[in-house]
């Protein structure tokens, strides 16, 4: 586990020096939203000091400053998943990138659309809403692993026009191949649609190699500010997309007869930006560059596979999570008869915060797990073998002392 | 909440009182809390507006459960109306809690809510 010197780089966040219930606190509710570095949180408090005003529109020096900061966060974003910069659209987050989706393409009565059973609801409300216009949903299956069943994508059904897939499930862990089924979509005639807002986090990812169409992430899960998420659009279907809001900066001439509208990314972004998220993002992004992708990658590769292998030996725990041949550094599980909400109660009380419920997957869990909810650790980076150890430890004790 | 506290409402949840549904009822409801998943059905038998059964099955976290099992025993041989009159507070004291974080709290009232639902339908009627 020496690809990151994890000691060092905790310092930089505050957070995790907290004691929460009178015990440090470990945290793994990383799916859920990350914590962020201090360059991250004080990067934000030196843009309101040093360069806050509202880009674009104003023409003097702050501003154009500014201008030049969302620009330079576009960049970033771009570079760090290998895409152009006019390719990045900020959007609040990955629910509202994948509702531009829905919103933009213009589907039609007839349509067919295929999202998956590991999807959290953000890939599967949007689409299911397009029922209205008379659009199908196939909803692809997943094999006793966890994994798609890749039958569907060798042969998906005539007048599919997008393809709606995870890259990794928030409940399982499960990393499905989004380059296959890119190819298979492609040559069938349909777009691809990823979500990506649990594996650009903590993976190195390249648009160009992947070749999907949409890539849709949220800010906040990786060290990022809440309220910015970015919506990948490649550059050649952008054109076939209408807007989505309308207003302030979206347009190139108006008149009460005529509108022409803007290119992407700019038609995406209405009304004033969350600037600070985009300056925010960009930080976090340096931080993880700084680290390296691949060494986060292969750190949390270690650690989730000690988690693991330390698992094994608990009683009366049921394991959800890492069946598939690829997975990241979730650990979906229950204490046999006790509910998900009391296991991460009692949790808490050590200073462990997991999550616990339907994890905004309730098809999955209900349908596919058949249990009303399940408790999850989820591991970034920062955290380490101890507090694993310490997690293994308590857990087991919870599931001694109320398990049956 | 004390650990001792604790475990003595998870014996409770193992086995609650009037867990299952009766052959006999005339009015029903569901309570439903979407974050946690939990649901459950509540079963009254109610003569001359007095409730003379009270029962409940579903899934719900310990908070839940034994809250609506308590409120279920509580709740036998008093006017139906009677529960529009309770709250939070009286969900505390009946499952002997006098600290609950606000994560919980729907969990102690998803069931308090349901009934409530059959209270506020008799008077429609
Ligand atoms: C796989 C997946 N997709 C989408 C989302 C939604 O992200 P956000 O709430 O930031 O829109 C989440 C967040 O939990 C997620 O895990």
């Amino acid at each position: 586990m020496n690809y990151i010197d994890v000691e060092k780089l905790r310092d930089d966040f505050p957070i995790l020096k907290k004691e929460i219930n009178g015990n440090p606190l470990i945290y793994f509710d990383n799916a859920a939203t990350s914590q962020r570095p201090k360059q991250v949180i004080d990067g934000i408090k030196y843009f309101y000091e040093n360069i806050n005003a509202n880009p674009i529109r104003s023409i003097h020096s702050l501003a154009e400053q500014a201008t030049l900061e969302y620009g330079k966060a576009r960049e970033k974003v771009a570079k760090f998943i290998n895409a152009d910069p006019d390719e990045i659209v900020f959007v609040r987050n990955t629910t509202e990138a994948i509702n531009l989706v829905s919103f933009s393409l213009p589907f039609k009565n007839g349509d067919r659309i295929s999202t998956t059973y590991l999807e959290h609801h953000s890939n599967l409300l949007p689409w299911m809403r397009l029922k209205e216009k008379g659009v199908e949903i196939d909803i692809v299956n997943t094999n006793e692993h966890f994994e798609l069943d890749m039958d569907y994508y060798k042969h998906i059904p005539k007048g599919t026009r997008l393809v709606a897939v995870t890259h990794a499930s928030n409940v399982t862990g499960t990393v499905t191949d989004i380059k296959e089924i890119t190819q298979l979509a492609h040559e069938q005639g349909a777009l691809v649609l990823v979500d990506a807002a649990q594996s650009i986090p903590h993976l190195p990812f390249n648009v160009k190699d992947i070749g999907a169409d949409f890539i849709a992430f949220s800010g906040h899960k990786m060290l990022g500010p809440f309220g910015v998420g970015v919506l990948y659009i490649k550059k050649e279907v952008s054109k076939n997309l209408g807007p989505f809001l309308t207003g302030g900066e979206m347009i190139k001439d108006v008149n009460m007869t005529k509108i022409v509208y803007e290119n992407s990314p700019t038609l995406f972004e209405a009304g004033t930006q969350n600037i600070e998220g985009a300056y925010g993002l960009g930080l976090a992004i340096d931080y993880l560059n700084s680290v390296g992708m691949k060494n986060i990658e292969n750190y949390e590769k270690a650690l989730t596979s000690y988690l693991y292998e330390n698992a094994k030996n608990l009683e009366n725990v049921e394991v959800y999570s890492g069946k598939s041949k690829n997975f990241l550094g979730i650990f979906s599980f229950n204490v046999k008869g006790l509910h998900s909400h009391d296991t991460a109660y009692l949790l808490d009380k050590k200073g462990i915060a997991v999550r616990s419920g339907f994890h905004c997957a309730q098809p999955l869990i209900e349908e596919r797990l058949k249990l009303p909810g399940a408790t999850r650790a989820s591991l970034y980076f920062y955290n380490t073998k101890e507090e694993v150890d310490k997690f293994i430890e308590e857990l087991s004790k919870v599931a001694i002392k109320y398990g049956r | 909440m004390e650990d001792d506290k604790f475990y003595e409402l998870v014996e409770l949840y193992r086995n609650p009182e009037h867990f299952g549904k009766p052959t006999k009822y005339n009015c029903s409801s569901e309570g439903y809390s979407p974050s946690c998943g939990d649901k459950f059905s509540v079963y009254l038998e109610v003569e001359n507006n007095i409730i003379k059964d009270a029962s409940f099955d579903g899934r719900g976290c310990v908070i839940s459960t034994v809250s609506l099992s308590k409120l279920c025993s509580y709740l036998i041989g008093k006017k139906l109306n009677f529960v529009d009159s309770l709250n939070l507070e009286s969900i505390k004291q009946l499952v002997g809690i006098d600290e609950l974080s606000i994560s919980r709290v729907k969990c102690a009232t998803v069931g308090l809510d349901a009934i409530k639902k059959i209270s506020a339908e008799s008077n429609k009627v």
